[in-house]
């Protein structure tokens, strides 16, 4: 169900030629090797490879990068792999994003926990936002808030993602943040991708949608739908920066879709520091900055230590809010 | 007889089938049909067509001796080795023999199998590995 | 006029020597992919981006070359469909119920030129409706919102009784295992896993790409072992005849509606997203054996049966084309993954596309000309190339088919338990074989279950449980009476009419002729 809905992000994050300074590591890499936990053409297979290629364009690697496919399990059939037989891979990294957090907080990896693997970084994110189409009455989140309040029924919000995956956790978040005690009555409408659920804001079968900024661009510049709020914390640059922030309107809520990495949890502490240095740097080059303004794409720095506590508060939150609606017993 | 049987395996199907509908989790979100009604329905439409084959079943196909479905079976199980093994030997060593193996069953001689094995594999990495670029298994040989 | 314009201006940036060579390369690579099973144009496109990566090809290069391996693989899929009746595609899937039965008659030549024929008309005019039409078409598909979809993939499975004319319950046993076998994975409406036992692997589903090439490929090995050693009837002798390489013009005459219609039905059903090119072979081949079948041929061979749904598929694969440029929205896998390479280039489809980029778009477009006129000169030649396939003996052949069916598989997935649920598939489909059980409704089920009950589900959601949200609208209601009127009526009423019949001549010349 997430495999069209994650790849625009990933895309996005794929393309670019990075000056990495020359790192000076014990570590050497080997046969340098990236796991895409799903089918080719994917998100994280987009990640995989584009970070893969620049890190072979600056030589920080020998030879390719292998980019091998291992799809199953929204993720989980490839963390299972990493942990029990690829445990002390030194050449290994994985792509990952908030859906890998998403299914780790709601034990959709059966047996597996964030702290059996050792998170890298992050190479961008995709803040969320809450649009409506542009003739909707409503203009304001605590608008939209209120009219959920007053009557849940009327408001059918659609989403890219299944039920209590990252569309649908951003709008509960926002509805609780707003005052909403009981997030179960906002009725949340799953479709295939962001794209599919905008189609039908358009066509006028949906009042709301819930999904990630870069989803919402194309609708945004032609004016056809009005977003409400940006989950950032604060207002995102370029085209979006006439839109306000959650926050703003008092309804203090982040939603961030990340994209990032892990590593085996038995990699060496030398090879974990290298692949941190190595990702941070394709991080910081400005032609990175570049794409992530044109692509409604915002910061998101965070490496190593800091990345591995902004996952585990990730999943933590998750897992509080899927207990409160039931997905968790 | 077959397509009783038949019928009757899908109308076993059927019942197992809509018993695990009937078993879904439903958490406390639930759009108003809910995840089990479309399963059983499904369910009972396989239940009646099975029923169906059971009370007019078609003329009987011509069943091959026992000699040639033992064959098919041992197809099967060296099959299912061969997708085991892949990950282990590598794509070239697991082909080569999988290949040999079925070209031999299908009447290849004792010197043409095993080289159509070998042949059939590498040619297969050539156009997959280098020249698509998919990754496949690779074994001990870094094959 | 000014789109007449344009469009000059794209074959202007598309008829570079670098762009010509690439969509060449693209078509070449796309048609051999598209003829392998395991392998189709989601698959293909998406393992040929890094190709464009390394070859650093600016926007439109990049998207001519992808393109053509997409229009490349829509073409390809018919050559193992009639060669083997294995199809090479799902879109294929039809292909193999008039093409395959041609080949056994000695005639593929004729069953692949004339696919070749059908697939450039139908890409040609559903590229001409992309240039033209695309903006109107693009408020068709906000006219579809989840109650018409369902009602849509009703009508598709309505269409199934006048397919499988020989026994209905087995087609209905067929589809519901199809369907049975979509439910598997976690549920998208309430994100709960069904039928999944607790296995992490069947959370994702069963993927349709292993069903089809565990059902048809897998299966076949099993038939010729079983048939080893004996002259098989099915046609594959040593002595294989290969027949004419070109289809007489009383063919190419005789099957000019049918892909006329073919096209028509086969666009729009690309322009929906959500049904795409499976839909659209399938509506094309069932809807045609419903206009023009009269005698009954479809099924055994008819060059009818293979212009409709090649014609179907290339069509819908230039429709999809239009909500992935206008919406944003991939009707199809191979759209998503075009669709992703696009924000790769920093290219954002909108509602704006045409205005902010009219030159990839023209470029494009040009590219979908040219790569389509491409395909038809390679293709037509090299049918004598296609069918000396035939000539390789079985017992070299098949065992190629077969490990190409697994490396496929595991080159995408990397996953050994897909390859031995495509072995499962193929057992099953050679026990279903034997007992005549149709394999495409189960096919059929694999690929739109999930789309049919989400989209239930969704109308439900949206109405709270008010089921005349089901026929809230007019175009629902056309759905349902061309459902209605079109298949179910028919079929009821079809077995009436041939009983009396059959009665009727029974008592005419004293014997009963079924």
């Amino acid at each position: 169900m997430n495999r069209l809905h994650s790849w625009r992000v990933a895309a996005v994050s794929a393309v670019a030629a990075v000056a990495l300074s020359g790192a000076a590591n014990a570590f050497e890499p080997e046969a340098t090797e990236c796991i895409a936990p799903a089918n080719p053409g994917g998100g994280w297979d987009f990640t995989c490879r584009q970070v893969g290629k620049t890190l072979q364009d600056l030589g920080l690697i020998p030879g390719t990068m292998q980019v091998t496919n291992l799809a199953g399990g929204g993720g989980g059939v490839a963390y299972a792999e990493v942990v029990n037989k690829r445990g002390d891979d030194n050449d290994l990294i994985v792509a990952a994003s908030s859906a890998t957090a998403t299914r780790l907080a709601q034990g959709a990896y059966p047996g597996n926990t964030m702290d059996q693997v050792r998170w890298l970084g992050a190479v961008g994110a995709d803040y969320g936002v809450i649009a409506v189409s542009k003739d909707s009455p409503i203009n304001t989140l605590s608008e939209l808030m209120e009219q959920i309040k007053a009557d849940p029924r009327s408001i059918s919000v659609a989403g890219g993602s299944a039920v209590g995956g990252w569309d649908h956790l951003k709008v509960l978040l926002a509805a609780q943040a707003a005052g909403i005690d009981d997030v179960r009555n906002v009725k949340y409408v799953a479709f295939n991708g962001g794209g599919e659920a905008v189609t039908q804001l358009l066509a006028g079968s949906v009042q709301a949608f819930t999904g990630d900024a870069s989803e919402a661009k194309g609708f945004v510049d032609s004016g056809d739908i009005k977003v409400v709020a940006v989950l950032a914390p604060e207002r995102l640059e370029g085209d979006f920066s006439a839109f306000p922030t959650a926050r703003e309107q008092g309804i203090d809520v982040i939603g961030a879709n990340w994209r990032g990495f892990y590593a085996p949890g038995g990699m060496s502490d030398e090879a974990y520091d290298y692949w941190v240095e190595a990702i941070g740097n394709v991080y910081a080059s400005d032609e990175w900055k570049d794409i992530m303004a044109r692509n409604g794409l915002a910061p998101l720095d965070l490496q190593g230590a800091e990345f591995e506590a902004f996952v585990r508060e990730s999943v933590d939150r998750i897992t509080g809010l899927s207990r409160d609606i039931g997905l968790l017993q | 007889m077959s397509d009783r049987v038949l019928g009757g395996c899908g109308l076993l199907l059927a019942f197992f089938y809509i018993w695990q509908a009937t078993q879904i989790r439903v958490s406390f979100i639930s759009d108003p049909l809910g995840p089990k009604s479309f399963p059983i329905i499904i369910g009972a439409m396989l239940g009646l067509a099975s029923l169906y084959m059971i009370l007019r079943p078609d003329p009987e196909p011509v069943w091959p001796r026992f000699a040639r479905l033992f064959e098919i079976a041992v197809a099967v199980a060296v099959l299912a080795a061969y997708a085991m093994l892949l990950p282990e030997l590598g794509f070239v060593i697991s082909t080569a023999l999988a290949a040999a193996f079925l070209s031999w069953r299908l009447g290849a001689g004792p010197i043409a199998a095993p080289v159509a094995g070998i042949g059939i594999s590498l040619g297969i990495y050539a156009v997959f590995h280098l020249i698509l670029g998919l990754s496949l298994a690779r074994g001990p040989l870094g094959l | 006029m000014e789109t007449l314009s344009n469009l000059a201006d794209g074959f202007v940036i598309a008829l570079t020597l670098q762009n010509l060579f690439l969509a060449l390369l693209g078509c070449f690579l796309g048609t051999v992919i598209g003829a392998l099973p395991g392998l189709g144009p989601s698959n293909g496109v998406a393992i040929l981006i890094p190709l464009a990566f390394t070859l650093g090809l600016p926007a439109t290069p990049a998207l001519i070359l992808l393109t053509s391996v997409y229009y490349g693989a829509m073409y390809g899929g018919r050559i193992s469909s009639i060669l083997l009746n294995i199809p090479g595609d799902e879109p294929a899937m039809m292909t193999t119920l008039d093409g395959y039965p041609m080949a056994q008659q000695g005639r593929a030549g004729e069953a692949l030129a004339l696919s070749g024929v059908a697939s450039f008309v139908g890409a040609f005019f559903a590229t001409w409706g992309l240039v033209f039409l695309a903006p109107q078409l693009v408020k068709v598909a906000l006219l579809f919102g989840p109650a018409e979809y369902f009602a849509l993939f009703s009508l598709a499975f309505a269409t199934l009784g006048g397919i499988a004319s020989r026994n209905q319950a087995k087609a209905a046993m067929a589809a519901a295992l199809g369907l049975g076998i979509a439910m598997i994975g976690v549920d998208g409406q309430t994100g709960v896993p069904r039928f999944a036992f607790g296995n992490v692997h069947f959370y994702d589903g069963i993927d349709f790409l292993v069903a089809i090439v565990g059902l048809f490929a897998v299966s076949e090995v099993f038939v010729f072992l079983e048939h080893r050693g004996e002259a098989r009837g099915a046609g594959q002798e040593d002595k294989m005849k290969l027949g004419r390489v070109t289809p007489s013009l009383a063919t190419l005459a005789g099957t000019g509606w049918t892909m006329a219609r073919s096209t028509v039905l086969g666009f729009l059903s690309g322009v929906l997203p959500g049904a795409g090119a499976s839909l659209g072979s399938f509506i094309s081949y069932s809807v045609e054996k419903r206009l023009v079948d009269r005698e009954g041929t479809f099924g055994t061979g008819d060059p009818r049966g293979v212009a409709a749904p090649e014609a179907g598929n290339n069509a819908a694969a230039g429709g999809a084309l239009v909500p992935m440029l206008a919406l944003g929205v991939p009707g199809s896998g191979t759209t998503a993954v075009l669709l992703a390479m696009l924000l790769a280039l920093n290219i954002t489809p909108g509602p704006l596309l045409f205005q902010s980029n009219p030159d990839v778009v023209w470029g494009l477009v040009a590219a979908l000309f040219i790569g389509n006129l491409m395909l038809l000169l390679l293709n037509i030649p090299m049918v004598s190339l296609f069918v000396r396939v035939l000539l390789v003996p079985p017992k070299y052949l098949m065992p190629i088919v077969a490990m190409i069916s697994f490396v496929g598989i595991y080159g995408i997935s990397g996953s050994t338990f897909d390859l031995l649920v495509m072995i499962v598939f193929g057992v099953i489909g050679w026990v279903l074989r034997k007992l005549e059980v149709p394999l495409v409704p189960i096919i059929l089920g694999v690929l739109l279950g999930n789309e049919m009950e989400s989209n239930l589900r969704r109308a439900l959601t949206i109405s709270d449980g008010d089921w005349s949200i089901l026929v809230g609208s007019p175009l629902a209601i056309i759905l349902w009476a061309l459902a209605i009127t079109g298949f179910v009526l028919p079929m009821l009423f079809g077995r009436f009419f041939r009983m009396r019949m059959r009665h009727e001549r029974a008592g005419e010349e004293g014997a009963d002729p079924d």
